[in-house]
């Protein structure tokens, strides 16, 4: 990376302390960037302003709206506007890396906000949102702003391109590779496992479709186990399953990073049955880099994620009959489980933090070519040149 | 008094957004010229690595004729001219570079890795570059920029054929 130290605004549009991709995308990059040296402040809605880390700046409390499937802890209005353009003058920034501009967040009001290196990373892969199109023309002042725009997915940049016209470069959400790659086979989690990692009880994680495939999987492989680790009331979920099939679980909870290493090295298949709303599906690249065969729903974030199925099988989502003949497939041949594993493992590598920091800082420097840091806008720019003044 | 008053505040409204507008077109004209000399000078860097490369034990005499002409082509080039000449310079190193030969040596390595990245800066450029383009175009076309001649004397960007060509 270069030795240019900048200082560097990132806005992030939902709760920080909630959980989520895209604050634990902000949290990771900004970590990263601290790390090598630069100056990172982040703006972020923020519920507990007790607990944040120094770097984070508070915009005020989120309020929860629905969006794209799900409940989003997002923040504006004429306060957070105020505390928005406060921020960004104060900042005295050379670059701003706003995520997620184009909803209704602080990022689209620091976007609105500011003028000079803009950078903006949209996260969303959804087909078809009305709510966009309707404002799109107003959007489309302000989002042409960006000096560079990022996709996290082929799929949020076919979102982007069609929703809002216009191009941008691909470039996926980090992980720390080096925590999955030497995880250790444990026994009690190997044999013709499952494994499944998530907040169970949302319906968007698909558990459900899971649980309706088990039976024919149990037909073709008697002794399959499902192990679910994540945090979540296991006694519901466990309660809703067919008294048959509850000796098959085994519900973990929260695990630490090292035992998601091992786990993933453990399970025969890794199963993300989700049914949408997913902007990226970092524990898919999380899972492969783990050394994890991958078997997933076909919606399309986690489509694009597995290159059309070449690093990890796909089902169509929601169908339980489908994902079953996958799973089974996969469970009798040994050999292509082990190879699509193996190429997952190699593919993983690209979404290393070290690949992808590199990549989006070496958009920070395209972008700031030509700039003089980050300004609140100016609405008299046009006037200075009609009155042949040097603007800028 | 009252009818007065809304038309001021039409006429207040309809200035304001002439000079909103104007202004959005005045940003969109600096990013077609800040993302310009960021592709400018990534493709003079380019030239000036495939000197090098010309020069040094990568090329053989023939090829580092070849790639020197190209490179040199590349930056003397008029703006007409500009996009045939890197994408002459891109067969260039293509040809040299694609035949798969091995390369070892400290020097060599830097600059064939120093061209790779070089070459996925430029690809990244020349998106930015076009998208602040093709925006400009857009909104130059739309009837209130054009009826108010809100563009004022700036030429209108020209799309040059980089997007299949230059790589």
């Amino acid at each position: 990376m270069s030795l240019q130290k900048l200082r560097i605004g990132l806005v992030c549009p939902y709760g920080w302390d909630t959980p989520g991709g895209v604050q634990n995308h902000v949290r990771d990059l900004a970590e990263y960037l601290i790390a090598k040296g630069h100056y990172v402040s982040v703006l972020a809605p923020v519920i507990n302003e007790s607990a944040i880390p120094d770097y984070v700046v508070s915009a005020g409390k989120p309020i929860s709206i629905p969006y794209n499937g799900a409940v989003a802890r997002v923040l504006f209005g004429p306060i957070a506007f105020s505390r928005v353009r406060h921020w960004i003058s104060d900042g005295n920034f050379d670059l701003l890396h706003l995520h997620e501009p184009a909803i209704p967040s602080i990022s689209l009001l620091a976007c609105w906000a500011a003028e000079g290196p803009l950078v903006g990373t949209f996260h969303a892969a959804a087909k078809r949102q009305k709510a966009i199109f309707a404002i799109g023309p107003i959007l489309e002042p302000v989002i042409e702003k960006l000096t560079a725009r990022i996709a996290v997915s082929e799929a949020a940049r076919e979102t982007l391109t069609e929703h809002l016209e216009t191009d941008a470069v691909v470039v996926p959400n980090g992980i720390y590779a080096d925590l999955y790659r030497d995880g250790e086979v444990r026994a009690e989690w190997s044999g013709n496992t499952l494994g499944f990692i998530g907040r169970y009880e949302e319906p968007r994680k698909g558990l459900s479709v899971l649980l309706e495939a088990l039976p024919i999987i149990a037909r073709f492989a008697p002794d399959v186990r499902v192990i679910v680790a994540g945090p979540g009331d296991s006694q519901d979920v466990r309660d809703e399953i067919d008294p048959q099939l509850r000796h098959r679980f085994e519900f973990l909870g929260r695990i630490t990073e090292k035992e998601k290493a091992d786990f993933l090295s453990s399970v025969a298949l890794y199963i993300a049955p989700n049914t949408g709303g997913e902007s990226f599906g970092i524990i898919l690249a999380e899972a492969l880099a783990g050394g994890a065969a991958v078997v997933a729903s076909d919606i399309p974030a986690f489509d694009s994620l597995l290159g059309g199925g070449e690093y990890g099988a796909l089902f169509q989502s929601e169908n339980p009959q489908e994902l079953a003949k996958v799973v089974i497939d996969l469970l009798r041949d040994a050999d292509k489980r082990k190879s699509l594993a193996q190429r997952g493992k190699v593919y993983a590598q690209r979404f290393d933090w070290d690949v992808v920091a590199e990549d989006i800082f070496s958009i920070y420097e395209m972008a700031l070519v030509g700039g003089k840091g980050v300004t609140l806008s100016s609405e008299n720019r046009a006037w200075n040149r009609f009155l042949g003044r040097e603007g800028n | 008094m009252e009818k007065f008053l809304s038309i001021a505040l039409v006429v207040i409204f309809i200035i304001w957004y002439l000079s909103y507008s104007a202004t959005r077109l005045d940003r969109l004209h600096h990013r077609v010229e800040t993302s310009w000399a960021n592709l400018d000078g990534l493709l003079q860097r380019r030239a000036a690595v495939a000197l090098e490369i010309a020069k040094s034990d990568i090329a053989d005499p023939a090829s580092a004729l070849l790639l020197t002409a190209a490179a040199h082509q590349a930056r003397d080039a008029q703006m007409q001219t500009r996009s045939q000449a890197e994408s002459g310079l891109s067969g260039a190193l293509g040809l040299l570079l694609n035949d798969g030969h091995l390369v070892d040596g400290y020097i060599e390595k830097d600059l064939l890795r120093e061209l790779s990245e070089l070459t996925d800066k430029i690809r990244v450029a020349i998106a930015m570059h076009v998208d602040a383009v093709t925006r400009t175009q857009m909104v130059r076309k739309k009837p209130v920029f054009r009826i108010f001649r809100l563009a004022g004397s700036a030429p209108l960007p020209v799309t040059y054929e980089f997007e299949a060509d230059v790589l």
